[in-house]
């Protein structure tokens, strides 16, 4: 069931964050520290780019924490000025086209997927009892989520770089469902390299590229050849076609394994060339990468990190470090064992945990886990407290900037205000978290009774 | 496999989960209870009221002896002499402000002159959120002939690093000259004269004359502005034409961080009371209010040292209200009762405390919650630092000499007494209280008090949203599940959990039309010559127009067969985040809107849903709901105010667009909270109401 008016809603999109970007430059969004991070800054790389221009490293100043080459693509667009625009008016260009090409991506993701699990459900015999409740198109569905979604927008408005860090992990894992391990290692590679957590997506992507996108889990299947079986032995031809499922291929693997290493050479290359004789790769990790993991600035964002760095003892610091950042790794393993079988919900999984736990979280990175939620809405039509999820999204973000309002501008509050918003916002991403995974692991257990009646 | 799978389709719910379907299950009663609890809290609030006490030490106000002296009285009244001279020759009063300077710089004080032009009429109520410093301070260049002047003069601290100041402001109109304008001046001027000469001033003391010509806010935030916002205009040096002298005190200056802030003025002799009388004004925009151990020290001085009588802004119809009185001895009789229960709960104020703490309540809420300053203080704190309005108001003549000077003696140890604790802070005020209502001058209810009845009004809202839509979806399974009999598993299907998202659709379209009628104003007030009568004629119909074209766009609320329970849910929803931020923004707002907004949004249910209830219900029912949903519609809420207030019923269209223009004038939350929330509430309400109630039935066969 496709969604009617589909490009009219899409172009709609696009036209809204044009007229946003032309005329929305008394909105200050980028000074929003819900909106802008000290990573995706746009002023910052503007004063990296200075710096570079100035022939000096851009990471001194500890003002820039990017990736050199985003300094090479973007740095020339903030040096140019328009009159009576927004400084930023040609990035923001850019990005409004990176979030059209990512929920384009998405869009074809949805339909792989969509495809994967109509013939997964074809060969259980239950696409009418299942589909009789729900069939709404993912891709669709998940594109304009993504293009609609208000994080999304200010994101795409707000002068930062989160729209092409979303970007790079849409392009990530619509190259794992296509199975065209050269792309998504290059979405791999660019992801990890401009914000690092991306990493622990290597997972889902090998999974992917292995077993292909999301299916029932393989016991159903088990179970449906035993009936089947019973019921009729001589039909060997179904027999096969069930074997395909849950076999994993390591070639594709060891395709992704190559292309990731030609990449990552590719891109160390380009970003040695470009910090050629302005410092080096050396110092590139240390000011990206290290700053990423050792959390240097506290000022406030929609995080509970800052808060929690700032109050630290010393002395405590280096330990409260490795702990935060195993805490996202602690949960790779397990939840990958748990969901093997669907390596894409498993990816949205990670990324709403590295929403909701990395260093310097901001909407932008809501706005990719909420976008690739839409992915699943047949799967997850039975999901618990949507009402209470959607409203309370709703609540925190209208609460976050007159808390700011309170703390900063009128002195009446204090962080302690600023930080309940931020404990709410981890909270709400926790439950969805919990809601999502609780109700995914409901569908698969419903299939498997289903197969069985 | 098989007793696994039964487990897991009924398992225990945990506490938490029981706890709030068993409050959902009952969510009627609750409500009840939860509702008149909160209105019993409002009420009992004046008996909460604690007496005020200083929380910084450092302030230690009265512990020195005044050195206001006669002395400067005689100082005082050669300055009132040589200003009236002044006013007398004055030509559009310059020499006022020549006099002044000249006073001052033969203190020994830096001087400077602040041109300003007058505030011109915006509409800028979205300014709560960026802040005021964003504005750039506009300098009049010499073409304009009707600017204002601001004298200013700073003393340097002989003690202090010129990093703080201390504001004193006598605001004063120099085109219609006054006695007690006069006399206030004359009373700043000799305040300024003694600081001048201590030896124990470690802040700067700034003394602003404003020139009130514009009304005093415009004066005092224009320099403020100035004063927050440097300008560099590089080498545009202006002459004021004709006055070459003046040229040399045009450069700005200023002294550091402002402490804090006084503003004083000597109002009209009254004559009730034996004793000279001070009011204090403190709120300032959007209900924020000075640190209150400001008001502590004024007061504390005021009455203990000075012998004035403080008094604060009451509204004196409630005073003299028979209904107000009966409350107060119902009141009184309660609380009688529970001392006895408990001696501990000293709730037994008298009826006369009572009907006069709720009269100056009731105007302190008042003040908050229209958003708009009381005085030339709330300048002062969209800048964050704390500021109080001082009103004399002397029991004698002005040309009374006797009395005048005992009265300038004790204002001037007065104010010398302020200047002298504020100086003694090593931090910012933030000791005490920032939020707060006043029930007397030494009397105030805290945050965490007043808090009480508004969490009571809130908080059955989220309680009858997850009743009324977990009612909607159980009914929605039933019926899938009669669907589905034939499957081994009863399937909740989309409808189940999804459903909701009509509504919010609809609340999102009203919230859209909500928006475009908040800033329509910003295009009406742009039209010339518009009478508030047009321009209110104008935005009710637009208005109107846009809300038939979006619902032309997206399809109107009862086409998509929303069920009225989940339109309710939603709109209960929407309007506990929107009380919720708003009673974070401005309280008092909050407060008073929970008070009109919350029994409407309970009580509504659809007028065709009532049929088939019994006829008492169904009347009482019927009637709260018409009532409600006239006294909630914002114009209609006015006129009632008004016509409650004056006793005058004349329906005035043009009054609402005049209340209106003032509010966004003042950039006050108010006007955002009226049409972002109340009045899309209020819309849905009627959405509610006017539902059509179509059978389920015919919602299965669609699906």
């Amino acid at each position: 069931m496709a969604i009617r008016h589909y490009w009219s809603m899409a172009v709609a999109a696009v036209g809204f964050r044009l007229v946003l970007v032309l005329f929305g430059g008394d909105l200050h969004l980028a000074s929003r520290p819900e909106v802008s991070t000290p990573l995706t800054s746009l002023r910052r790389l503007a004063e990296g780019y200075w710096l570079k221009q100035a022939s000096m490293s851009p990471y001194s100043g500890s003002m820039y924490h990017g990736s050199p080459l985003l300094l090479s693509v973007l740095g020339p667009l903030t040096s140019k000025r328009s009159g009576g625009h927004h400084s930023h008016i040609y990035c923001s260009l850019v990005f409004v086209a990176v979030d059209f090409i990512a929920a384009m991506l998405i869009r074809s993701t949805g339909r792989t997927l969509q495809m994967a699990r109509n013939r997964s459900l074809k060969s259980l015999d239950l696409r009418k009892s299942v589909n009789n409740s729900v069939n709404v198109s993912a891709g669709d569905t998940a594109s304009l989520i993504y293009l609609w979604n208000p994080w999304t927008i200010i994101t795409c408005v707000g002068s930062c770089t989160s729209p092409i860090e979303n970007l790079m992990v849409v392009i990530m894992l619509h190259g794992a469902c296509s199975r065209l391990a050269p792309l998504a290692a290059f979405g791999y590679v660019m992801a990890t390299h401009l914000s690092l957590y991306p990493a622990i997506l290597i997972l889902p992507v090998a999974l992917l590229l292995g077993y292909g996108p999301d299916t029932p889990p393989t016991k159903v299947f088990l179970q449906k050849g035993l009936s089947a079986n019973k019921i009729d032995m001589s039909d060997n031809g179904k027999g096969t076609s069930q074997k395909g499922f849950g076999q994993f291929s390591w070639k594709p693997i060891l395709h992704f394994i190559l292309w990731v290493f030609i990449w990552s050479c590719y891109v160390l290359l380009l970003n040695s060339i470009i910090l050629n004789k302005v410092g080096g790769l050396q110092e590139m990790f240390e000011k990206t990468y290290g700053f990423i993991l050792t959390v240097k600035d506290l000022s406030p964002n929609i995080g509970v990190l800052w808060y929690f760095f700032a109050e630290v003892f010393d002395f405590f610091r280096s330990f409260f470090l490795i702990v935060f950042n195993m805490n996202i790794i602690f949960m790779v393993l397990p939840l990958a064992i748990r969901l093997k079988h669907r390596p894409c919900f498993l990816a949205f999984v990670y990324t709403a945990i590295v929403a909701m736990l990395k260093s310097y979280p901001s909407a932008g990175d809501s706005a990719l886990y909420l976008g690739l939620l839409g992915l699943f809405a047949n799967e997850l039509a039975e999901m618990q407290f949507t009402f209470f999820l959607f409203f309370g999204y709703i609540g925190v973000s209208l609460l976050s900037p007159v808390m700011h309002n309170l703390w900063i501008w009128r002195g009446t509050g204090n962080a302690n205000f600023y930080f309940a918003t931020g404990l709410a916002y981890t909270c709400l991403q926790t439950v969805l978290v919990v809601e999502t995974v609780s109700s995914m692991i409901k569908h698969d257990r419903k299939l498997r009774l289903l197969t069985k009646a | 496999m098989e007793p696994s799978a039964k487990e897991d389709k009924q398992p225990k719910p945990r506490l938490i989960v029981r706890l709030g379907i068993f409050l959902a299950s009952h969510h009627i009663l609750f409500s009840a209870l939860c509702c008149s609890a909160g209105i019993m809290a409002l009420l009992f609030l004046p008996s909460l009221a604690k007496n005020t006490y200083l929380s910084e030490n450092a302030l230690i106000p009265g512990s020195a002896n005044p050195l206001f002296s006669s002395e400067d009285v005689t100082e005082a009244n050669k300055f009132i002499k040589g200003i009236e001279a002044a006013a007398g020759e004055s030509r559009g009063g310059m020499e006022m402000s020549k006099f002044i300077v000249q006073q001052m710089k033969d203190l020994g004080a830096e001087v400077c002159y602040h041109e300003f032009l007058p505030h011109s009429k915006h509409f800028h109520p979205l300014k709560f959120f960026t802040s005021m410093t964003n504005d750039l301070a506009v300098r009049p260049n010499g073409t304009y002939s009707n600017s204002g002047t601001n004298t200013i003069g700073i003393i340097r601290a002989p003690r202090g690093d010129g990093k703080e100041a201390i504001v004193l402001v006598t605001p004063y109109n120099p085109q219609k000259v006054q006695a007690n304008e006069v006399l206030s001046l004359a009373l700043g001027f000799s305040v300024f004269s003694l600081l001048s000469r201590a030896a124990w001033l470690s802040k700067d003391i700034v003394w602003l004359s404003a020139d009130s010509q514009f009304g005093e806010y415009t004066a005092v935030s224009a320099w403020l502005n100035q004063y927050h916002n440097p300008m560099f205009v590089g080498g545009v040096k202006h002459e004021p034409d004709g006055i070459a002298e003046k040229a040399e005190f045009t450069d700005f200056k200023r002294a550091g961080t402002m402490a804090a802030a006084l503003i004083f003025k000597v109002g009209e002799t009254r004559n009730y009371g034996d004793r000279d009388s001070v009011t204090m004004y403190a709120e300032a925009s959007n209900g924020q209010m000075p640190n209150l151990d400001l008001l502590n020290v004024v007061h504390y001085l005021a009455v203990h040292r000075q012998g004035f009588r403080v008094n604060i802004e009451t509204i004196s119809s409630l005073l003299s209200s028979a209904w107000l009185r009966a409350i107060a001895e119902v009141i009184h009789t309660l609380g009688s009762i529970l001392r006895k229960i408990n001696p501990d709960w000293k709730l037994d104020i008298t009826a006369s405390d009572y009907v006069e703490g709720t009269a100056n309540l009731a105007s302190s809420i008042y003040n908050q919650a229209l958003g708009v300053p009381t005085g030339s203080h709330g300048a002062f704190r969209d800048y964050q630092v704390d500021a109080v309005s001082l009103e004399f108001s002397p029991t004698f003549y002005i040309r009374n000499e006797n009395a005048k000077s005992s009265f300038l003696v004790r204002g001037g140890r007065l104010l010398e007494g302020v200047v002298r604790s504020v100086n003694n802070l090593l931090e910012k005020f933030h000791q005490s209280f920032f939020l707060y209502f006043l029930t007397a001058p030494s009397k105030f209810i805290s945050v965490g008090v007043y808090m009480i009845p508004f969490a009571l009004l809130v908080a059955p809202l989220p309680i009858v949203a997850a009743a009324l839509a977990d009612g909607s979806r159980k009914k929605g399974e039933s019926i899938d599940a009669s669907k589905t009999k034939g499957s081994a598993d009863n399937l909740p299907t989309e409808v189940g959990s999804w459903k909701w998202l009509q509504a919010a659709r609809v609340l999102l379209v009203i919230q859209l039309w909500a928006v475009i009628v908040s800033l329509l104003p910003y295009y009406i007030s742009q039209i010339p010559d518009g009478t508030p009568i047009q321009s209110s004629v104008i935005w009710v119909v637009l208005a109107i127009l846009t809300l038939i074209v979006l619902y032309a766009m997206f399809g109107s609320p009862y086409s998509a067969g929303v069920e009225w329970k989940l339109l309710k849910a939603t709109m209960i929803t929407s309007i506990s985040i929107g009380l919720g931020l708003m009673s974070i923004i401005n309280f008092a707002t909050a407060q008073l809107g929970a008070l009109i907004v919350i029994p409407m949004c309970l009580f509504s249910r659809p007028l065709k849903a009532q049929l088939g209830m019994s006829f008492l219900p169904r009347t009482v029912l019927c009637a709260s709901n018409i009532l409600l949903a006239i006294f909630g519609f914002p114009p209609a809420a006015l006129l009632i105010m008004k016509g409650l207030s004056k006793g005058s019923w004349t329906v005035d269209l043009g009054d609402f667009w005049a209340s209106m223009e003032f509010l966004w004038e003042w950039s006050s939350a108010t006007y955002l909270y009226l049409f972002l929330v109340h009045l899309p509430c209020w819309l849905l309400c009627i959405h509610v109401l006017l539902h059509p109630c179509r059978q389920v039935g015919s919602k299965v066969k669609r699906e």
